[in-house]
């Protein structure tokens, strides 16, 4: 098992390594530059002016020279400066992570907590009125972007009730109700879609193991209902759950840009386009970075829990 | 009824209809509460002398003052609406050659250090780029402004002298933008990006980049009693869907910036008791035409393109019917220098639409073009929907008089870059200016050579009128000639105006005094006369 995960983290290394190149290089391939963009916001451009600039903020250097700075300053820690807001990148990061880490942690828990259960209600009662009813209800979390159905909640609760989730940021330990009132409505939007996916996964890995022979047996010794599905056949189907709610895990950390803008939550999502479009290379480089490392340690994670799964699966070389 | 009886109620009667006709007496202000609205956008830093977008200088004039402001009270700014901020009194010496500013004794920096004319020295020298500055502005956008001071001297600490090349009565108006606050010259520039240190009714209390700006009340503000509130929060909502519900679900007390008509009515449907107050704004609608790409060489041509785009189609498609009409400087009665109703009315496309077309269709044919040889014409515009939707109505319009026309939408940060560089054929543009005035306007978009002369309009003629107009003192006489600089921009086609925009504020009955101007939206969130009625 140790050498395994030594092997996996080597690998991660490297695709993380990979992962620098292609964000640092693709960033610079993209027209317009800082410079010009501080420009912008002035609404003129000085080339004299532009060139100080350029020296100053370090981008009149080779690209493989600024890529290597970059790099050194990772493996010490730092993160730079913001080009933008001429502060520490980490200052604009910190406060972020935590937003989008809860709204990702509380969609994920919502689409797990919605999607499995319905998924294996479905696979035992396959083709019968509850079954279709759950079959839609998937589809349809599935074809709504959760923006939208995020919009219409909102809606309906400025429309009947007058109220609606804060769009100012309130932090668990200054509020938790208020806090919890603020994502409860975002992570039900998020998590719907999520678990609609799950429940499609789930639903078909139960009804692959429910027709396994020990499944068969099971019933056929008179083993209590819930047991049998709920403990033989769930562990057994739970495979592909796993790994799909991996990769959800992973893609909300970086795919929560609307649901954040339409929710006004300050998370590194939407923070993540605003730098983007402002070429403000530290925060992007470093928020992009941060994504592949969620989404590595995602799979490293969902490698690991395999073997919990099923214990059939062994990392040891026989 | 007795002739006595019928006196008394007649008196009654009287009494009656004289109280219910009478004003309602004005509400006395209320302390206490936190404004909360949503800015346009994000401010990219909190320092107004180093940007060009109202994000900034909206969202932190609660914190500084100026030498001198425009009245939030009065609708118009013009030279009869400054007020004293800073300086106690002024008076222009030597023929507008010399400004004198008296400060005021009683001011201190919200770090409790006095204010003294060594501040205001240090501000606009900086600004001017002069030679002997303490400081240098990274990205100085309003340097041109003060090119025509030639020094600034603080005789002693509450004296100010602005002593100027030529005389020019506008300095005084350009002194009054919110783009023209007073620095501390004991602070790092640097600093002044993420933080800010004024003397105005406000002290920052924490900034959040892309997220807020908030500020408590400064209870050593110069003017005793003000301000009112006990905060302001500026909170950045990105989606405009979100504004119009956070605005009724009352999280916000005002809404509309950069709202058009439709969003500022779709607020008012959900919630009848919002005030909506539409203005006039400073904000045209402009066309770049360059003048030095083919085919737009040939006068015929730039002028077949001003005739086709019809004005009244682009009042009631883009602009959904909040726009007004007018040449280089905004349009009266709500501009001061604007070119007389009866001439905007005979403006190129401001005409019978089919004739004017027909004309144009006849101009493109003089210059070789026609249906069997059709003009190609790459129409620009920043990738933003107030612009793409105006830049795809001018394409359709185009492609009326036969012109092949296409729309390229360019990122916001390549925009300015292929202006300067004239990198495009045809572009729609909107421009502001913190102030209307002739001077803010004319140097910075028409003069040749200009940064931000983006359709490289030259003419000599033009600059030695523009100079002349900048100095003269009787105000007749000058917009006379201002008139004339107008007419001859409009006649060349220098930068075809579309309209100027209309912006719509919308806010809670709740909200008093929230000051509006109808000429420009960059001067009046100082904020120390509002107050909640909660």
């Amino acid at each position: 098992m140790r050498a395994y995960i030594t092997k996996r983290l080597l690998i991660a290394v490297v695709t993380l390594v990979g992962m620098s190149m292609v964000i640092f290089f693709l960033m610079r391939l993209a027209p317009g530059n800082i410079v010009d963009i501080l420009f912008e916001s002035a609404g003129y451009v000085d080339q004299a002016d532009k060139k100080t600039l350029e020296r100053e903020l370090g981008v009149d250097r080779p690209l493989v020279v600024q890529y290597v700075r970059w790099l050194g300053e990772l493996a010490h820690g730092e993160l730079g400066k913001s080009y933008r807001y001429d502060m520490p990148a980490w200052k604009i990061i910190k406060p972020r992570l935590p937003v989008t880490l809860e709204l990702a942690g509380f969609a994920l828990l919502f689409s797990i907590l919605l999607g499995v259960p319905f998924g294996v209600l479905s696979a035992v009662h396959q083709d019968r009125p509850l079954d279709y009813v759950l079959r839609v209800l998937s589809l349809a979390g599935l074809s709504m972007p959760a923006f939208w159905l995020g919009m219409v909640v909102i809606l309906i609760f400025v429309r009947s009730l007058g109220w609606m989730p804060s769009v100012m940021y309130v932090s668990p330990f200054v509020d938790l109700k208020a806090n919890l009132w603020q994502f409860v409505v975002p992570a039900l939007a998020v998590g719907y879609r999520s678990s609609a996916l799950i429940m499609r996964i789930t639903r078909s890995a139960m009804l692959e193991v429910l027709r396994e022979d020990y499944i068969r047996t099971a019933w056929a010794k008179g083993q209590r209902r819930t047991l049998v599905v709920w403990r033989h056949a769930l562990k057994n189907a739970s495979l592909p759950v796993i790994t799909v709610i991996g990769i959800e895990f992973a893609f909300l950390i970086g795919g929560l840009v609307v649901t954040e803008t339409v929710f006004n939550l300050p998370g590194v999502a939407r923070y993540l386009v605003d730098a983007i479009q402002l070429r403000d290379y530290p925060v992007v480089q470093n928020l992009t970075m941060f994504i592949a490392i969620v989404v590595v340690f995602a799979n490293l994670t969902v490698d690991l829990l395999y073997a919990w799964a099923d214990p059939r699966i062994k990392y040891e070389k026989a | 009824m007795s002739l006595r009886r019928f006196v008394r109620f007649a008196s009654l009667v009287a009494v009656l209809l004289l109280v219910m006709t009478l004003p309602a007496p004005a509400q006395a202000p209320k302390y206490g509460g936190v404004l909360t609205l949503h800015p346009l956008t994000a401010p990219p830093s909190l320092s107004p002398h180093e940007e060009s977008t109202i994000a900034t200088v909206q969202q932190v004039s609660p914190c500084y003052s100026n030498l001198v402001y425009f009245d939030p009270a009065k609708k118009q700014e013009s030279p009869d609406t400054i007020i004293p901020e800073l300086a106690e009194k002024w008076s222009w010496q030597d023929n507008y050659r010399n400004l004198v500013f008296l400060l005021r004794r009683d001011v201190k920096w919200h770090d409790g250090k006095p204010l003294t004319s060594k501040d205001v020295k240090h501000t606009f020298d900086m600004v001017r780029g002069a030679a002997d500055a303490d400081a240098k502005l990274r990205i100085n956008p309003r340097k041109l402004w003060y090119e025509n001071v030639e020094a600034i001297e603080a005789p002693d600490p509450h004296t100010v002298v602005f002593r100027l090349k030529r005389p020019q009565p506008s300095l005084l108006l350009l002194l009054a933008s919110g783009y023209s606050p007073i620095y501390p010259a004991h602070v790092p520039l640097a600093d002044l990006k993420t933080t800010c240190v004024g003397t105005g009714p406000y002290k920052l209390k924490e900034y959040r980049p892309g997220e807020f700006v908030e500020y408590v009340k400064n209870p050593d503000y110069f003017i005793k009693g003000r301000p009112y509130l006990d905060g302001v929060k500026w909170v950045y909502i990105k989606d405009r869907s979100t504004q119009i519900a956070a605005l009724q679900s009352g999280q916000l007390d005002v809404a509309g910036s950069g709202w058009n008509k439709a969003n500022a009515e779709t607020a008012k449907k959900g919630k009848a008791e919002l005030i909506v107050v539409e203005n006039n704004s400073n904000v045209n609608d402009n066309v770049l035409v360059n003048g030095k790409r083919a085919p737009l060489t040939d006068p015929r041509v730039r002028r077949a393109v001003n005739l086709a785009l019809d004005r009244k189609a682009y009042l009631v498609g883009p602009r959904l019917g909040a726009a007004t009409f007018g040449g280089a400087m905004q349009p009266r009665p709500s501009g001061v220098w604007g070119l007389p109703d009866a001439e905007v009315a005979t403006l190129p496309g401001m005409g019978d639409p089919a004739k004017q077309k027909a004309e144009a269709r006849k101009l493109l044919a003089e210059a070789g073009f026609g249906p069997n040889n059709p003009m190609k014409l790459t129409v620009s515009t920043r990738a933003l929907a107030i612009y793409v939707d105006t830049a795809s109505w001018m394409v359709d319009q185009l492609r009326q008089v036969g012109i092949d026309a296409v729309l390229e939408q360019i990122e916001t940060g390549v925009w300015h870059p292929k202006m300067t560089r004239l990198d495009f054929q045809v572009a729609l543009n909107l421009t502001g200016t913190a102030v209307d005035d002739p001077d803010a306007m004319f140097f910075e978009n028409y003069r040749c050579g200009s940064q931000r002369n983006f359709s490289g309009y030259c003419s000599e003629e033009i600059d030695r009128l523009m100079v002349e107009q900048s100095q003269t003192l009787d105000r007749a006489k000058r917009l006379k000639i201002v008139n004339d600089i107008d007419r001859k921009l409009q006649a060349e086609g220098a930068r075809p105006i579309l309209g100027w925009a209309k912006q719509y504020a919308v806010y809670w009955p709740r909200v008093k005094a929230f000051p509006q101007h109808e000429n420009s939206i960059f001067n009046t969130s100082r904020f120390q006369d509002v107050w909640l009625d909660k």
